[in-house]
Protein backbone atom coordinates (compact mmCIF):
# COMPACT_ATOMS: atom_id res chain seq x y z
CA UNK A 1 0.00 0.00 0.00
CA UNK A 2 2.62 2.70 0.81
CA UNK A 3 4.91 1.44 -1.44
CA UNK A 4 2.41 2.25 -4.13
CA UNK A 5 1.61 5.63 -3.06
CA UNK A 6 5.27 6.41 -2.99
CA UNK A 7 5.69 4.92 -6.55
CA UNK A 8 2.43 7.29 -7.22
CA UNK A 9 3.83 10.45 -5.50
CA UNK A 10 7.08 9.85 -7.38
CA UNK A 11 5.34 9.85 -10.94
CA UNK A 12 3.82 13.38 -10.21
CA UNK A 13 7.44 14.74 -9.18
CA UNK A 14 8.45 12.88 -12.17
CA UNK A 15 5.65 14.31 -14.04
CA UNK A 16 6.14 17.98 -13.17
CA UNK A 17 10.39 17.90 -13.36
CA UNK A 18 9.20 16.96 -17.05
CA UNK A 19 7.04 19.71 -17.93
CA UNK A 20 9.69 22.62 -16.58
CA UNK A 21 12.15 20.98 -18.19
CA UNK A 22 10.08 21.58 -21.74
CA UNK A 23 9.23 25.12 -20.32
CA UNK A 24 12.32 26.20 -20.01
CA UNK A 25 13.33 24.45 -23.31
CA UNK A 26 10.37 26.23 -24.91
CA UNK A 27 12.16 29.83 -23.14
CA UNK A 28 15.57 28.80 -24.26
CA UNK A 29 14.52 28.33 -27.75
CA UNK A 30 12.82 31.15 -28.08
CA UNK A 31 15.16 33.54 -27.16
CA UNK A 32 18.13 31.27 -29.10
CA UNK A 33 15.79 31.47 -32.29
CA UNK A 34 15.33 35.49 -31.71
CA UNK A 35 19.07 36.07 -31.22
CA UNK A 36 20.44 34.29 -34.29
CA UNK A 37 17.53 35.37 -36.68
CA UNK A 38 18.96 39.20 -35.21
CA UNK A 39 22.59 38.10 -35.55
CA UNK A 40 22.54 36.96 -38.95
CA UNK A 41 20.27 39.92 -39.49
CA UNK A 42 17.44 38.36 -41.07
CA UNK A 43 15.11 40.14 -39.24
CA UNK A 44 15.79 43.85 -38.36
CA UNK A 45 17.97 44.26 -34.55
CA UNK A 46 17.46 47.44 -34.74
CA UNK A 47 13.54 46.99 -34.56
CA UNK A 48 12.94 43.43 -33.25
CA UNK A 49 15.97 43.74 -30.61
CA UNK A 50 17.72 40.80 -29.40
CA UNK A 51 18.48 39.07 -25.95
CA UNK A 52 21.87 40.20 -25.81
CA UNK A 53 21.28 43.63 -26.81
CA UNK A 54 18.43 43.78 -23.96
CA UNK A 55 21.02 42.57 -21.20
CA UNK A 56 23.27 45.12 -22.10
CA UNK A 57 20.36 47.74 -22.00
CA UNK A 58 19.59 46.18 -18.74
CA UNK A 59 23.28 46.50 -17.92
CA UNK A 60 23.30 50.28 -19.33
CA UNK A 61 20.38 51.27 -17.11
CA UNK A 62 21.57 49.60 -13.95
CA UNK A 63 25.06 51.59 -14.55
CA UNK A 64 22.83 55.05 -14.74
CA UNK A 65 21.37 53.78 -11.73
CA UNK A 66 17.79 54.47 -13.48
CA UNK A 67 16.67 50.39 -13.80
CA UNK A 68 15.70 49.84 -9.89
CA UNK A 69 13.78 53.00 -9.66
CA UNK A 70 11.95 52.31 -12.50
CA UNK A 71 11.11 48.71 -11.03
CA UNK A 72 10.06 50.55 -7.84
CA UNK A 73 7.71 52.75 -8.95
CA UNK A 74 6.19 50.80 -11.26
CA UNK A 75 5.81 47.88 -8.20
CA UNK A 76 4.71 50.59 -5.58
CA UNK A 77 1.64 51.90 -7.79
CA UNK A 78 0.62 48.52 -8.91
CA UNK A 79 0.64 47.51 -4.90
CA UNK A 80 -1.30 50.69 -4.21
CA UNK A 81 -3.35 49.97 -6.57
CA UNK A 82 -3.94 46.56 -5.84
CA UNK A 83 -4.65 46.80 -2.31
CA UNK A 84 -6.72 50.16 -2.92
CA UNK A 85 -8.75 48.11 -5.81
CA UNK A 86 -9.98 45.20 -3.37
CA UNK A 87 -10.08 46.95 -0.29
CA UNK A 88 -12.73 49.48 -1.48
CA UNK A 89 -14.01 46.74 -4.18
CA UNK A 90 -14.66 44.68 -1.76
CA UNK A 91 -16.18 47.70 1.15
CA UNK A 92 -18.67 48.35 -2.20
CA UNK A 93 -19.65 44.89 -2.82
CA UNK A 94 -20.54 44.31 0.75
CA UNK A 95 -22.82 46.79 0.96
CA UNK A 96 -24.07 46.22 -2.22
CA UNK A 97 -25.11 42.87 -0.95
CA UNK A 98 -26.73 44.56 2.27
CA UNK A 99 -28.41 47.10 0.74
CA UNK A 100 -30.67 45.38 -2.52
CA UNK A 101 -31.95 48.62 -3.45
CA UNK A 102 -28.84 50.49 -3.69
CA UNK A 103 -27.69 47.60 -6.12
CA UNK A 104 -30.49 47.85 -7.97
CA UNK A 105 -30.71 51.73 -8.41
CA UNK A 106 -26.58 51.24 -9.60
CA UNK A 107 -27.05 48.94 -11.39
CA UNK A 108 -27.11 50.22 -14.90
CA UNK A 109 -24.30 52.39 -13.80
CA UNK A 110 -22.24 49.79 -13.03
CA UNK A 111 -22.63 48.24 -16.31
CA UNK A 112 -21.73 51.48 -18.60
CA UNK A 113 -18.52 51.86 -16.60
CA UNK A 114 -17.60 48.20 -16.49
CA UNK A 115 -17.86 48.49 -20.77
CA UNK A 116 -16.85 52.18 -21.07
CA UNK A 117 -13.04 52.05 -22.60
CA UNK A 118 -11.28 53.64 -19.70
CA UNK A 119 -8.11 54.90 -21.22
CA UNK A 120 -10.51 57.83 -22.77
CA UNK A 121 -10.86 59.33 -19.34
CA UNK A 122 -6.60 59.35 -19.15
CA UNK A 123 -6.74 63.10 -20.22
CA UNK A 124 -9.71 64.32 -18.02
CA UNK A 125 -7.77 62.43 -15.30
CA UNK A 126 -4.77 64.47 -15.78
CA UNK A 127 -5.96 68.04 -15.90
CA UNK A 128 -7.95 67.15 -13.38
CA UNK A 129 -4.78 65.53 -10.49
CA UNK A 130 -1.82 66.33 -12.87
CA UNK A 131 0.74 64.81 -14.38
CA UNK A 132 1.82 62.78 -11.50
CA UNK A 133 1.38 59.13 -9.55
CA UNK A 134 -1.46 60.25 -8.33
CA UNK A 135 -3.27 60.34 -11.91
CA UNK A 136 -1.30 56.75 -12.54
CA UNK A 137 -2.90 55.55 -9.43
CA UNK A 138 -6.21 56.92 -10.22
CA UNK A 139 -6.31 55.31 -13.84
CA UNK A 140 -5.32 51.84 -12.50
CA UNK A 141 -8.29 52.35 -9.65
CA UNK A 142 -10.92 53.32 -12.76
CA UNK A 143 -10.13 49.35 -14.16
CA UNK A 144 -9.32 47.70 -11.53
CA UNK A 145 -12.13 49.05 -9.13
CA UNK A 146 -15.29 48.17 -11.28
CA UNK A 147 -14.34 44.40 -11.88
CA UNK A 148 -13.35 43.78 -8.24
CA UNK A 149 -16.86 44.79 -6.68
CA UNK A 150 -18.53 43.10 -9.58
CA UNK A 151 -16.79 39.89 -9.15
CA UNK A 152 -16.98 39.48 -5.34
CA UNK A 153 -20.57 41.13 -5.37
CA UNK A 154 -21.33 38.19 -7.46
CA UNK A 155 -19.52 36.05 -5.19
CA UNK A 156 -21.57 37.56 -2.19
CA UNK A 157 -24.73 36.43 -4.04
CA UNK A 158 -24.10 32.75 -4.76
CA UNK A 159 -23.83 31.94 -0.78
CA UNK A 160 -25.85 28.58 -0.99
CA UNK A 161 -29.28 29.18 0.22
CA UNK A 162 -29.93 26.30 2.54
CA UNK A 163 -26.88 27.61 4.44
CA UNK A 164 -28.76 31.01 4.56
CA UNK A 165 -31.60 29.25 5.73
CA UNK A 166 -30.30 27.23 8.49
CA UNK A 167 -28.29 30.87 9.80
CA UNK A 168 -31.87 32.40 9.17
CA UNK A 169 -33.30 29.46 11.23
CA UNK A 170 -30.24 29.71 14.12
CA UNK A 171 -31.63 33.58 14.02
CA UNK A 172 -28.27 34.61 13.32
CA UNK A 173 -27.87 38.79 12.94
CA UNK A 174 -27.10 40.45 9.87
CA UNK A 175 -23.40 40.81 11.20
CA UNK A 176 -23.49 37.21 11.51
CA UNK A 177 -24.75 36.04 8.73
CA UNK A 178 -22.01 38.37 6.80
CA UNK A 179 -18.97 37.48 8.50
CA UNK A 180 -19.41 34.12 9.70
CA UNK A 181 -21.72 32.66 5.72
CA UNK A 182 -21.43 35.39 3.48
CA UNK A 183 -17.79 36.13 3.60
CA UNK A 184 -16.10 32.91 4.21
CA UNK A 185 -18.44 31.38 1.21
CA UNK A 186 -16.78 33.55 -1.01
CA UNK A 187 -13.36 33.14 0.00
CA UNK A 188 -12.90 31.18 -3.59
CA UNK A 189 -14.54 34.34 -5.88
CA UNK A 190 -12.42 36.87 -3.62
CA UNK A 191 -8.89 35.18 -4.55
CA UNK A 192 -9.99 35.00 -8.35
CA UNK A 193 -10.82 38.93 -8.03
CA UNK A 194 -7.44 38.99 -6.73
CA UNK A 195 -6.37 37.45 -10.13
CA UNK A 196 -7.98 39.46 -12.22
CA UNK A 197 -7.73 42.34 -10.36
CA UNK A 198 -3.87 42.21 -10.55
CA UNK A 199 -4.29 41.48 -14.29
CA UNK A 200 -6.03 44.83 -14.58
CA UNK A 201 -4.17 46.92 -12.38
CA UNK A 202 -1.23 46.57 -14.46
CA UNK A 203 -3.22 47.15 -17.29
CA UNK A 204 -3.91 50.47 -15.59
CA UNK A 205 -0.59 51.27 -14.70
CA UNK A 206 1.07 51.03 -17.67
CA UNK A 207 -2.20 52.95 -18.70
CA UNK A 208 -1.42 55.62 -16.89
CA UNK A 209 2.53 55.82 -17.09
CA UNK A 210 1.74 55.91 -21.05
CA UNK A 211 0.18 59.07 -20.13
CA UNK A 212 2.14 60.43 -17.41
CA UNK A 213 5.38 59.87 -18.43
CA UNK A 214 7.59 59.95 -15.81
CA UNK A 215 8.96 57.48 -14.48
CA UNK A 216 8.32 53.93 -14.26
CA UNK A 217 8.68 50.90 -16.59
CA UNK A 218 5.50 52.25 -18.96
CA UNK A 219 7.70 55.39 -19.15
CA UNK A 220 10.87 53.38 -20.00
CA UNK A 221 8.46 51.94 -23.09
CA UNK A 222 7.09 55.52 -24.17
CA UNK A 223 10.37 56.82 -23.39
CA UNK A 224 12.50 54.16 -25.54
CA UNK A 225 9.50 54.56 -28.52
CA UNK A 226 9.96 58.20 -28.66
CA UNK A 227 14.06 57.99 -28.86
CA UNK A 228 13.59 54.73 -30.95
CA UNK A 229 15.67 52.89 -29.12
CA UNK A 230 13.73 49.45 -28.78
CA UNK A 231 16.09 47.64 -26.95
CA UNK A 232 14.78 49.94 -24.21
CA UNK A 233 11.09 48.99 -25.64
CA UNK A 234 11.85 45.56 -25.38
CA UNK A 235 13.41 45.47 -21.58
CA UNK A 236 10.29 47.11 -20.24
CA UNK A 237 7.86 44.42 -22.17
CA UNK A 238 10.04 41.45 -20.47
CA UNK A 239 10.26 43.35 -17.08
CA UNK A 240 6.29 43.93 -17.23
CA UNK A 241 5.99 39.77 -18.32
CA UNK A 242 8.39 38.93 -15.07
CA UNK A 243 6.68 41.04 -12.52
CA UNK A 244 2.95 40.37 -13.87
CA UNK A 245 3.71 36.48 -13.78
CA UNK A 246 5.25 36.40 -10.24
CA UNK A 247 2.34 38.83 -8.85
CA UNK A 248 -0.11 36.06 -10.44
CA UNK A 249 2.73 33.09 -8.72
CA UNK A 250 1.81 35.00 -4.83
CA UNK A 251 -1.09 35.47 -5.63
CA UNK A 252 -1.85 31.30 -6.38
CA UNK A 253 0.43 30.86 -3.38
CA UNK A 254 -2.28 32.45 -1.15
CA UNK A 255 -4.87 30.21 -2.65
CA UNK A 256 -3.12 27.16 -1.81
CA UNK A 257 -2.34 28.38 1.87
CA UNK A 258 -6.50 29.62 2.26
CA UNK A 259 -8.20 27.21 0.50
CA UNK A 260 -7.06 23.73 1.66
CA UNK A 261 -10.27 22.90 2.81
CA UNK A 262 -12.76 24.19 0.19
CA UNK B 1 -54.12 21.12 26.03
CA UNK B 2 -50.32 19.71 25.39
CA UNK B 3 -50.33 21.46 22.41
CA UNK B 4 -47.16 23.51 21.56
CA UNK B 5 -48.06 24.03 17.76
CA UNK B 6 -51.50 24.55 16.43
CA UNK B 7 -52.26 25.84 13.09
CA UNK B 8 -55.64 26.96 11.82
CA UNK B 9 -56.83 27.34 8.63
CA UNK B 10 -53.63 28.38 7.22
CA UNK B 11 -52.96 29.39 3.61
CA UNK B 12 -49.62 30.64 1.73
CA UNK B 13 -49.45 31.98 -1.99
CA UNK B 14 -46.65 32.79 -3.64
CA UNK B 15 -46.48 35.84 -6.10
CA UNK B 16 -44.60 35.27 -8.94
CA UNK B 17 -43.67 36.32 -12.13
CA UNK B 18 -45.71 34.19 -13.75
CA UNK B 19 -48.75 34.35 -11.64
CA UNK B 20 -49.59 33.61 -8.30
CA UNK B 21 -48.75 29.87 -7.25
CA UNK B 22 -50.90 28.41 -4.44
CA UNK B 23 -48.71 26.55 -2.10
CA UNK B 24 -50.97 25.73 1.19
CA UNK B 25 -54.62 26.30 1.20
CA UNK B 26 -56.65 26.03 4.73
CA UNK B 27 -54.45 23.65 6.71
CA UNK B 28 -54.89 22.63 9.91
CA UNK B 29 -52.44 21.11 12.44
CA UNK B 30 -52.23 20.04 15.69
CA UNK B 31 -48.78 19.12 17.25
CA UNK B 32 -49.07 18.01 21.36
CA UNK B 33 -45.54 17.49 22.96
CA UNK B 34 -43.29 14.18 22.54
CA UNK B 35 -45.51 13.60 19.29
CA UNK B 36 -43.63 13.01 16.23
CA UNK B 37 -45.43 13.27 13.18
CA UNK B 38 -44.68 12.24 9.60
CA UNK B 39 -45.55 14.43 6.66
CA UNK B 40 -45.58 13.01 3.52
CA UNK B 41 -47.32 14.36 -0.15
CA UNK B 42 -46.16 14.78 -3.32
CA UNK B 43 -43.06 16.69 -4.08
CA UNK B 44 -43.75 19.95 -4.51
CA UNK B 45 -46.71 20.06 -2.59
CA UNK B 46 -45.56 22.54 -0.15
CA UNK B 47 -44.23 20.40 2.73
CA UNK B 48 -40.87 22.47 2.82
CA UNK B 49 -43.01 26.00 2.72
CA UNK B 50 -45.23 24.72 5.70
CA UNK B 51 -41.67 24.09 7.69
CA UNK B 52 -40.25 27.41 6.79
CA UNK B 53 -43.31 29.24 8.29
CA UNK B 54 -43.76 26.90 11.25
CA UNK B 55 -39.96 28.19 11.58
CA UNK B 56 -40.99 31.59 11.29
CA UNK B 57 -38.92 31.85 8.02
CA UNK B 58 -41.80 32.97 6.10
CA UNK B 59 -44.13 35.45 7.64
CA UNK B 60 -45.69 36.26 4.38
CA UNK B 61 -48.99 33.26 5.45
CA UNK B 62 -52.82 34.11 6.20
CA UNK B 63 -54.23 32.24 9.11
CA UNK B 64 -53.76 31.38 12.35
CA UNK B 65 -50.52 30.01 13.98
CA UNK B 66 -49.78 29.45 17.53
CA UNK B 67 -47.12 28.45 19.47
CA UNK B 68 -45.57 29.50 22.91
CA UNK B 69 -43.14 32.24 22.74
CA UNK B 70 -40.41 30.42 24.66
CA UNK B 71 -40.88 26.92 22.03
CA UNK B 72 -37.28 26.56 20.67
CA UNK B 73 -37.64 25.29 17.19
CA UNK B 74 -34.69 23.60 15.62
CA UNK B 75 -35.03 23.02 11.02
CA UNK B 76 -32.71 20.44 9.66
CA UNK B 77 -32.68 21.03 5.79
CA UNK B 78 -32.69 18.74 2.59
CA UNK B 79 -29.13 19.73 2.71
CA UNK B 80 -26.93 18.97 5.45
CA UNK B 81 -25.50 22.52 4.91
CA UNK B 82 -22.24 22.19 6.69
CA UNK B 83 -19.74 24.85 5.90
CA UNK B 84 -16.19 23.55 4.81
CA UNK B 85 -14.32 26.49 6.14
CA UNK B 86 -15.12 24.92 10.20
CA UNK B 87 -13.78 21.93 11.71
CA UNK B 88 -16.25 19.57 12.54
CA UNK B 89 -16.64 20.41 15.93
CA UNK B 90 -16.83 24.21 14.88
CA UNK B 91 -19.47 23.09 12.97
CA UNK B 92 -20.90 21.15 15.80
CA UNK B 93 -21.06 24.12 18.07
CA UNK B 94 -22.12 26.57 15.24
CA UNK B 95 -25.56 26.83 16.55
CA UNK B 96 -24.65 27.71 19.50
CA UNK B 97 -22.10 30.43 19.12
CA UNK B 98 -24.62 32.10 16.73
CA UNK B 99 -26.76 32.24 20.15
CA UNK B 100 -23.76 33.56 22.28
CA UNK B 101 -24.65 29.99 24.19
CA UNK B 102 -21.05 28.34 24.36
CA UNK B 103 -21.67 27.79 28.51
CA UNK B 104 -19.85 24.48 29.85
CA UNK B 105 -22.91 22.53 29.71
CA UNK B 106 -24.18 22.97 26.49
CA UNK B 107 -20.68 22.17 25.08
CA UNK B 108 -20.56 18.94 27.15
CA UNK B 109 -23.86 17.77 25.35
CA UNK B 110 -21.60 18.84 22.24
CA UNK B 111 -18.88 16.54 23.08
CA UNK B 112 -21.39 14.11 24.17
CA UNK B 113 -23.11 13.65 20.67
CA UNK B 114 -19.91 13.79 19.26
CA UNK B 115 -18.99 11.16 21.00
CA UNK B 116 -22.33 9.22 20.85
CA UNK B 117 -21.83 9.16 16.99
CA UNK B 118 -18.32 8.34 16.87
CA UNK B 119 -17.55 11.87 15.34
CA UNK B 120 -14.74 12.47 18.50
CA UNK B 121 -11.92 11.47 16.57
CA UNK B 122 -12.68 13.64 14.02
CA UNK B 123 -13.71 16.76 16.07
CA UNK B 124 -10.47 18.56 14.57
CA UNK B 125 -10.93 17.44 10.59
CA UNK B 126 -12.99 19.18 8.19
CA UNK B 127 -16.15 17.73 6.86
CA UNK B 128 -14.98 17.81 3.41
CA UNK B 129 -13.80 14.00 3.51
CA UNK B 130 -16.91 12.64 5.63
CA UNK B 131 -19.12 10.45 4.13
CA UNK B 132 -22.56 11.28 3.45
CA UNK B 133 -24.16 9.56 6.72
CA UNK B 134 -21.44 11.21 8.66
CA UNK B 135 -21.98 14.76 7.61
CA UNK B 136 -25.89 14.23 8.13
CA UNK B 137 -24.87 13.34 11.63
CA UNK B 138 -23.22 15.99 11.77
CA UNK B 139 -25.93 17.91 10.98
CA UNK B 140 -28.07 16.33 13.28
CA UNK B 141 -25.63 17.34 16.11
CA UNK B 142 -25.37 20.68 15.32
CA UNK B 143 -29.43 20.73 15.27
CA UNK B 144 -29.83 18.76 18.70
CA UNK B 145 -26.85 21.08 20.11
CA UNK B 146 -29.08 24.04 20.36
CA UNK B 147 -31.86 21.78 22.75
CA UNK B 148 -34.99 22.25 21.10
CA UNK B 149 -38.13 21.34 21.82
CA UNK B 150 -39.64 21.46 18.32
CA UNK B 151 -37.43 20.22 15.50
CA UNK B 152 -38.46 20.07 11.87
CA UNK B 153 -36.75 17.51 9.57
CA UNK B 154 -36.93 18.08 6.03
CA UNK B 155 -36.24 14.75 4.21
CA UNK B 156 -32.85 14.84 6.04
CA UNK B 157 -31.91 11.24 4.63
CA UNK B 158 -33.25 11.77 1.43
CA UNK B 159 -29.56 12.34 -0.02
CA UNK B 160 -28.10 9.38 1.74
CA UNK B 161 -28.02 5.96 -0.01
CA UNK B 162 -30.19 2.83 1.56
CA UNK B 163 -27.86 1.66 3.46
CA UNK B 164 -26.88 4.53 5.53
CA UNK B 165 -30.42 6.06 5.58
CA UNK B 166 -31.57 2.88 7.37
CA UNK B 167 -28.40 3.36 9.92
CA UNK B 168 -28.75 6.98 10.55
CA UNK B 169 -32.34 6.93 10.07
CA UNK B 170 -32.63 4.37 13.32
CA UNK B 171 -30.02 6.73 15.43
CA UNK B 172 -32.25 9.21 14.99
CA UNK B 173 -35.03 7.60 16.19
CA UNK B 174 -33.72 6.48 19.38
CA UNK B 175 -32.22 9.74 19.97
CA UNK B 176 -35.36 11.39 19.05
CA UNK B 177 -37.31 8.92 21.55
CA UNK B 178 -34.36 9.01 24.56
CA UNK B 179 -34.69 12.96 24.56
CA UNK B 180 -38.29 12.93 24.24
CA UNK B 181 -38.04 15.73 21.53
CA UNK B 182 -41.50 16.50 19.98
CA UNK B 183 -40.87 15.96 15.93
CA UNK B 184 -41.96 16.93 12.54
CA UNK B 185 -40.73 15.56 10.07
CA UNK B 186 -40.94 15.13 6.18
CA UNK B 187 -40.16 12.23 4.24
CA UNK B 188 -41.35 10.54 0.73
CA UNK B 189 -40.47 7.16 2.20
CA UNK B 190 -43.52 5.31 3.14
CA UNK B 191 -41.97 3.30 5.21
CA UNK B 192 -39.80 5.88 6.82
CA UNK B 193 -42.65 7.56 7.71
CA UNK B 194 -44.80 4.42 9.72
CA UNK B 195 -41.77 3.70 10.94
CA UNK B 196 -40.60 6.67 12.48
CA UNK B 197 -43.99 8.00 14.07
CA UNK B 198 -46.79 8.62 15.80
CA UNK B 199 -48.91 9.70 13.27
CA UNK B 200 -49.01 10.18 9.60
CA UNK B 201 -50.11 12.75 7.62
CA UNK B 202 -50.78 12.53 4.42
CA UNK B 203 -50.95 15.87 2.33
CA UNK B 204 -52.71 16.60 -1.16
CA UNK B 205 -51.42 17.94 -3.98
CA UNK B 206 -50.15 21.82 -4.21
CA UNK B 207 -51.56 23.78 -2.44
CA UNK B 208 -51.10 21.06 0.45
CA UNK B 209 -53.68 20.53 2.69
CA UNK B 210 -54.35 17.62 4.85
CA UNK B 211 -55.71 14.64 3.43
CA UNK B 212 -55.65 12.37 6.18
CA UNK B 213 -54.02 11.38 9.47
CA UNK B 214 -53.16 7.90 10.42
CA UNK B 215 -52.47 7.31 13.35
CA UNK B 216 -49.62 4.38 14.13
CA UNK B 217 -50.07 2.40 16.77
CA UNK B 218 -46.81 0.20 16.75
CA UNK B 219 -46.21 -0.01 20.40
CA UNK B 220 -42.33 -1.29 20.27
CA UNK B 221 -40.29 1.56 20.22
CA UNK B 222 -36.52 0.10 20.47
CA UNK B 223 -35.76 0.98 16.75
CA UNK B 224 -37.34 1.01 13.48
CA UNK B 225 -36.17 -2.02 12.40
CA UNK B 226 -38.49 -3.46 15.04
CA UNK B 227 -40.56 -1.41 14.35
CA UNK B 228 -40.98 -2.18 10.71
CA UNK B 229 -41.67 -5.98 11.52
CA UNK B 230 -45.15 -5.02 13.72
CA UNK B 231 -47.77 -7.32 12.25
CA UNK B 232 -50.14 -3.91 11.31
CA UNK B 233 -47.27 -2.11 9.00
CA UNK B 234 -48.42 -3.54 5.48
CA UNK B 235 -51.93 -2.36 6.39
CA UNK B 236 -50.53 1.29 6.99
CA UNK B 237 -48.23 1.12 4.13
CA UNK B 238 -51.36 0.23 1.81
CA UNK B 239 -53.77 3.06 2.89
CA UNK B 240 -50.67 5.83 2.62
CA UNK B 241 -50.12 4.24 -0.88
CA UNK B 242 -53.54 4.79 -1.91
CA UNK B 243 -53.98 8.22 -0.96
CA UNK B 244 -50.95 9.61 -1.87
CA UNK B 245 -51.64 11.54 -4.99
CA UNK B 246 -48.75 10.45 -6.53
CA UNK B 247 -50.46 7.34 -7.57
CA UNK B 248 -52.68 9.37 -10.01
CA UNK B 249 -49.96 11.25 -12.16
N1 LIG C 1 -39.74 31.25 -3.02
C1 LIG C 1 -40.66 30.72 -3.84
N2 LIG C 1 -41.23 31.48 -4.80
C2 LIG C 1 -42.15 30.96 -5.63
N3 LIG C 1 -42.59 29.70 -5.59
C3 LIG C 1 -42.08 28.89 -4.66
C4 LIG C 1 -41.07 29.34 -3.73
N4 LIG C 1 -40.74 28.31 -2.93
C5 LIG C 1 -41.50 27.27 -3.33
N5 LIG C 1 -42.30 27.60 -4.36
C6 LIG C 1 -43.27 26.74 -5.03
O1 LIG C 1 -44.22 26.31 -4.07
C7 LIG C 1 -44.51 24.94 -4.23
C8 LIG C 1 -44.21 24.17 -2.95
O2 LIG C 1 -42.82 24.16 -2.72
P1 LIG C 1 -42.16 23.35 -1.53
O3 LIG C 1 -42.81 23.78 -0.26
O4 LIG C 1 -40.70 23.50 -1.62
O5 LIG C 1 -42.59 21.86 -1.89
P2 LIG C 1 -42.14 20.47 -1.25
O6 LIG C 1 -41.21 20.75 -0.12
O7 LIG C 1 -43.40 19.83 -0.81
O8 LIG C 1 -41.50 19.68 -2.34
C9 LIG C 1 -43.70 24.44 -5.40
O9 LIG C 1 -44.53 24.41 -6.53
C10 LIG C 1 -42.62 25.48 -5.57
O10 LIG C 1 -42.29 25.62 -6.92
MG1 LIG D 1 -39.17 20.27 0.00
Amino acid sequence: MKNNEQKYLKTIKKQKIKILIWQLFILFLFFSIWEYLTSKEIISPFIYSSPTRIIKCVIELIHNHNFFIHIYVTLKEVIISFILGISIGFIIALLLYEFKFLAQILDPFLTMLNSLPKVALGPLIIILWGANIKSVIIMALLINLIVSIITIYNGFQCTDEYRLKLFKSMKASKLQIMTKLVIPSSYQTIIASFKLCVAQTLVGIIMGEFLVSKQGIGYLIVYGKQIFNLNLVMTGIILLAIISYLLYKIITCLEKKLLKHI
Amino acid sequence: MNNILHIENLTKNYQTKEGIIAAIKNLNLEVKKGEIISLVGPSGCGKSTLLSIIDGLDNDYSGYIQKDNKLKIAYMLQSDALLPWLTIYENAILGLKIEHNLNRQNLEYVDYLLDLYNLKEFKNNYPQNLSGGMKQRLALIRTLALKPDLLLLDEPFSALDQQSRLLISDDVYKIIKKEKKTVLLVTHNIEEAITFSDKVIILSKRPASIKKILTIDIKNESSIYERRKDINFNKYFDIIWKDLDINEE
